[in-house]
């Protein structure tokens, strides 16, 4: 059988929304449970837990927007966009909460000065704690991690949906589920906490970019082998 | 013939539900002790600090949330799918009926769920000696179910209208306004979302401020407080009910506030820009496979984008502002 | 197939029979009894099992229900034995993870379901699962190396094929009882378009991931937590029944099905629920009525 230009599409957005997805593990920050006591800085939860309220938000947009339009970057960029205002907002009540509930300044613990607004961060820390809240340098990383895991879902969907041939509720859930298995693998990089962009922990993201890439490739011929069986009867 | 003013009137009823779903997400996770916070009452016998809290721990709130959202879902559109045809003039008598019959089984199943956890997990701390109270066990069942009724109806309610909007607005029963997605799939989708988003906000509430409440106020919980949770209350020996009757006073609203805001930057966004492409007018009289492909189709997404984008600089400049002033307020850390 | 099955049929009361005299006991971990049978053992009969109850769909449901909550506890096993070396992350990001492959292997099975079916026996579907083997053995290959992520978790390779394996299978036989076939277009019209694929989801989600999360502690045994699983597929195939009544896609006649698969999720919750509870109560430090609290220095 022919190689088609679409079986090759499949492949290579998959493996890109795939990539995106274990950038984005990267990039969200999580303060795991510390986090939720105000001894670690970030969103107060785990990595996965908060990725899939992103992308799962991301693939709604996505899917509004998919019914009225079959361009390909306007999708993607709509499912980013939906991703990336729901985890501002988050990150932004969460601040609420730490300021006027509890009483506690947003600080970093990793870094001594805010590389983007330059504030000093070490003297506004509890001692003993590793920072609390989502400061300046948290929140921006936490944008781009949303931009990045909603733009890769939304990819995944829009190939499974227009390339793949699956209707909408098949290509969301094979979306969601090609999105976990990567996603996870980069979350088990990090080891339940990072801090954003600044993190020291964030020069490892080399290491699961390569298993990334093997594993969305691995699923991507999955999909593929499934249409060529599924246009074939 | 679908009327825009209702659209956008279903879409605020869709973001006050919100408000309330989340609100009582946070609740429901107060009154059982889930998520993060819930590391702080495992860990409690641990360091020798018997307590009388309930250890609810189903893997974590978006998938418990999805449990209790997407079995209500099937649930729900099961009983649609076997009343509908009964009542064609008058489906809302067949949602009356089905949401709640979907409500009752979820309870039943948080319930079920909410035993097995609390009972696993004492009984694994054994050697700890910490015992099961069976006052605690039962009398914190019903509250537990009582909120989770109340998130899981509220997503329900949402799924419903976000799966029939076109028809509730006029547009006929298969309006191309309708959302793609089944009513169980939304369901699933809102309860991860609504998870997520407790998990992340009202949980602070909890975890910093009222479990660790006999500690300084203003400052981050040092590591050598974990386990030092409080126990004893204002009057007794705290329990759930005391927690969450703190935190439906702050965190709980915040909590709803942040999916309310969601809800409303998501949708209202998705519709100004099918209004201002003249999408909604070109709409009648085209069916679903061909609104893909008329023009203002993509004009509505762009629009809906640079909205977008509008908004994610707006939240970052807020951002910023509020960081800076709450920095300015509370000034650098002073004490040991 | 029939000796096979008799024989898990057999395990289940010699099962219970063991369990009452542990619990009487006050027990002792001892090794000379094996309830269930060891990791390697359960992940064998659990396989043949399953496959047979996948490759004959025109079983009764209950037959297929049996198959599912070997599937389960195959799964949950294997969550057991990653997650008690700390995964870091939490233990539900793996079974995330199992019921997300098995998501995947389930719609290349179900393209391969045409090819080589006999009537209503489709051995296709078994290609799905052994590529999500390989895929799970991969992953777990890259997560446990030390080139790459290091998790430095003993038999972490084993456990995520096992895991690839086993999300495949409980995803099958769940879209197996709901449409009564294995035909890829009568799948996605009544299980992925209605929806009725989130439930699976997240249920196979819990099935495998809740038992251990809901036993964590230094005291948890692996005949306790293992109870779990059975209950959870057995509210499953109560929530299935009731759809299959409604739907009626059952090859048999549609509302005996339907109403014997109720009737044997009624059973085997009743019967596995009650048992854990009573076991939880009677194995913890005390259970009182009430009580003051103390503190221990």
């Amino acid at each position: 059988m022919a190689i088609e230009p679409e079986l090759i599409y499949i492949v290579v957005y998959v493996t890109i929304g795939g990539v995106l997805g274990s950038l984005a593990a990267h990039l969200c920050p999580v303060g795991g449970a510390p986090a939720a006591m105000g001894t670690a800085t970030g969103i107060a939860t785990g990595t996965i837990q908060i990725l899939l309220g992103a992308v799962v938000t991301g693939l709604f947009t996505a899917a509004t927007v998919s019914t009225f339009t079959n361009n390909i970057v306007l999708v993607m960029i709509s499912g980013a966009v939906g991703a990336t205002i729901m985890m501002q907002v988050t990150m932004f009540f969460a601040n609420i909460l730490y300021g006027f509930g509890c009483g506690i300044t947003p600080t970093s613990g990793r870094v001594a000065v805010d590389p983007i607004t330059k504030a000093d961060q070490t003297s506004y820390k509890t001692p003993q704690t590793d920072g609390h809240g989502i400061p300046d340098v948290v929140f921006i990383s936490g944008t781009l991690g949303g931009f990045s895991g909603g733009a890769g879902g939304a990819l995944m969907y829009y190939t499974l949906l227009h390339y793949a041939h699956f209707t909408y509720g098949t290509a969301v859930i094979a979306a969601l589920g090609i999105f976990v298995a990567s996603a996870i693998i980069a979350s088990y990089n990090i080891r339940g906490t990072i801090e954003g962009f600044q993190d020291p922990k964030f020069k490892r993201v080399h290491l699961a970019l390569i298993p990334t890439v093997v594993i969305s490739i691995l699923c991507s011929l999955v999909v593929v082998i499934a249409t060529i069986a599924l246009r074939g009867a | 013939m679908l009327q825009v003013v209702l659209l956008f009137a279903w879409t605020l009823v869709i973001v006050f539900l919100a408000f309330l779903a989340c609100n009582f997400e946070d609740q429901e996770s107060d009154i059982g002790s889930q998520s993060n916070p819930n590391s702080m009452v495992q860990l409690a016998p641990q360091v020798g600090q018997i307590h009388r809290f309930f250890n609810k721990a189903i893997s974590g709130e978006p998938i418990s949330n999805a449990l209790y959202c997407g079995t209500a879902g099937m649930v729900t559109w099961i009983t649609l799918s076997w009343l509908e045809p009964l009542v064609p003039d008058a489906k809302w008598k067949a949602a009356v009926v089905a949401i709640p019959m979907g409500l009752l089984a979820s309870s039943m199943i948080h319930t079920i769920f909410a035993t097995t956890a609390h009972c696993g997990r004492i009984a694994a701390q054994k050697r700890f000696q910490q015992p099961i109270y069976l006052d605690v066990f039962y009398g914190h069942l019903l509250p537990i179910a009582t909120h989770g009724f109340m998130t899981t109806f509220c997503i329900i309610c949402i799924a419903y209208f976000q799966s029939n909007i076109g028809y509730l607005a006029g547009g006929g029963v298969n309006s191309p306004m309708n959302h793609p997605f089944a009513l169980p799939l939304l369901a699933f989708i809102w309860g991860i979302t609504v998870g997520s988003i407790g998990s992340s906000t009202g949980d602070v509430h909890y975890g910093t401020e009222r479990e660790f409440q006999d500690r300084p106020f203003g400052e981050g919980k040092r590591v050598i407080y974990h386990g030092r949770i409080t126990r004893y209350a204002d009057c007794g020996i705290r329990t759930q009910k005391d927690i969450a009757g703190f935190c439906c006073k702050f965190g709980g609203p915040c909590t709803g506030l942040t999916f309310g805001f969601i809800i409303l930057l998501e949708d209202w966004r998705t519709l100004v820009g099918m209004k201002l492409a003249g999408f909604l007018t070109a709409l009648p009289g085209i069916t679903r496979a061909e609104q893909m492909y008329i023009p203002q189709g993509d004009m509505a997404a762009i629009w809906g984008i640079i909205l977008g984008l509008i908004i994610i600089a707006a939240w970052i400049v807020i951002n910023m502002i509020f960081v800076k002033w709450i920095r300015a307020k509370c000034g650098p850390f002073v004490g040991p | 197939m029939a000796a096979e099955e008799k024989k898990a049929e057999e395990k289940k009361p010699e099962e219970k029979k063991v369990e009452e005299e542990v619990v009487e006991a006050k027990p002792k971990i001892t090794d000379h009894f094996k309830f269930p049978p060891d990791e390697t053992g359960l992940a064998i009969i659990a396989g043949v099992i399953c496959v047979l109850a996948t490759i004959f769909t025109a079983l009764p449901a209950v037959i297929k229900g049996l198959g599912l909550i070997l599937a389960t506890l195959w799964g949950a096993d294997c969550v057991r034995k990653t997650s008690k070396y700390g995964l870091g992350t939490g233990v539900p990001s793996i079974g995330v993870m199992a019921i997300g492959y098995g998501v995947i292997g389930a719609i290349l099975g179900l393209a391969f379901a045409r090819y080589g079916n006999v009537g209503q026996i489709f051995p296709g579907v078994l290609l799905g699962v052994v590529l999500m083997g390989l895929i799970g053995l991969v992953s777990g290959y890259f997560s446990n190396s030390v080139k790459w992520i290091a998790m430095k978790i003993p038999r972490l390779e084993r456990a995520m094929m096992e895991l690839g394996m086993a999300g495949t299978f409980a995803n099958l036989l769940m879209y197996s009882i709901v449409t009564g076939s294995l035909r890829f277009d009568a799948v996605v019209t009544w299980v992925m378009d209605t929806g009725v694929i989130a439930f699976m989801f997240i249920l196979g989600v819990l099935a495998m991931a809740h038992p251990y999360n809901a036993c964590l502690g230094p005291d948890e045994r692996r005949e306790r937590t293992l109870l779990v699983p059975v209950e959870i597929t057995g509210l499953i195939c109560i929530i299935l029944g009731f759809s299959m009544l409604v739907l009626g896609t059952s090859p048999f006649h549609a509302v005996w099905d339907g109403m014997s698969l109720i009737v044997f999720g009624l059973i085997v919750w009743v019967v596995f629920y009650t048992r854990y509870i009573k076991t939880c109560m009677k194995e913890c430090y005390a259970t009182v009525g009430t009580g003051l609290i103390k503190t221990i220095d």
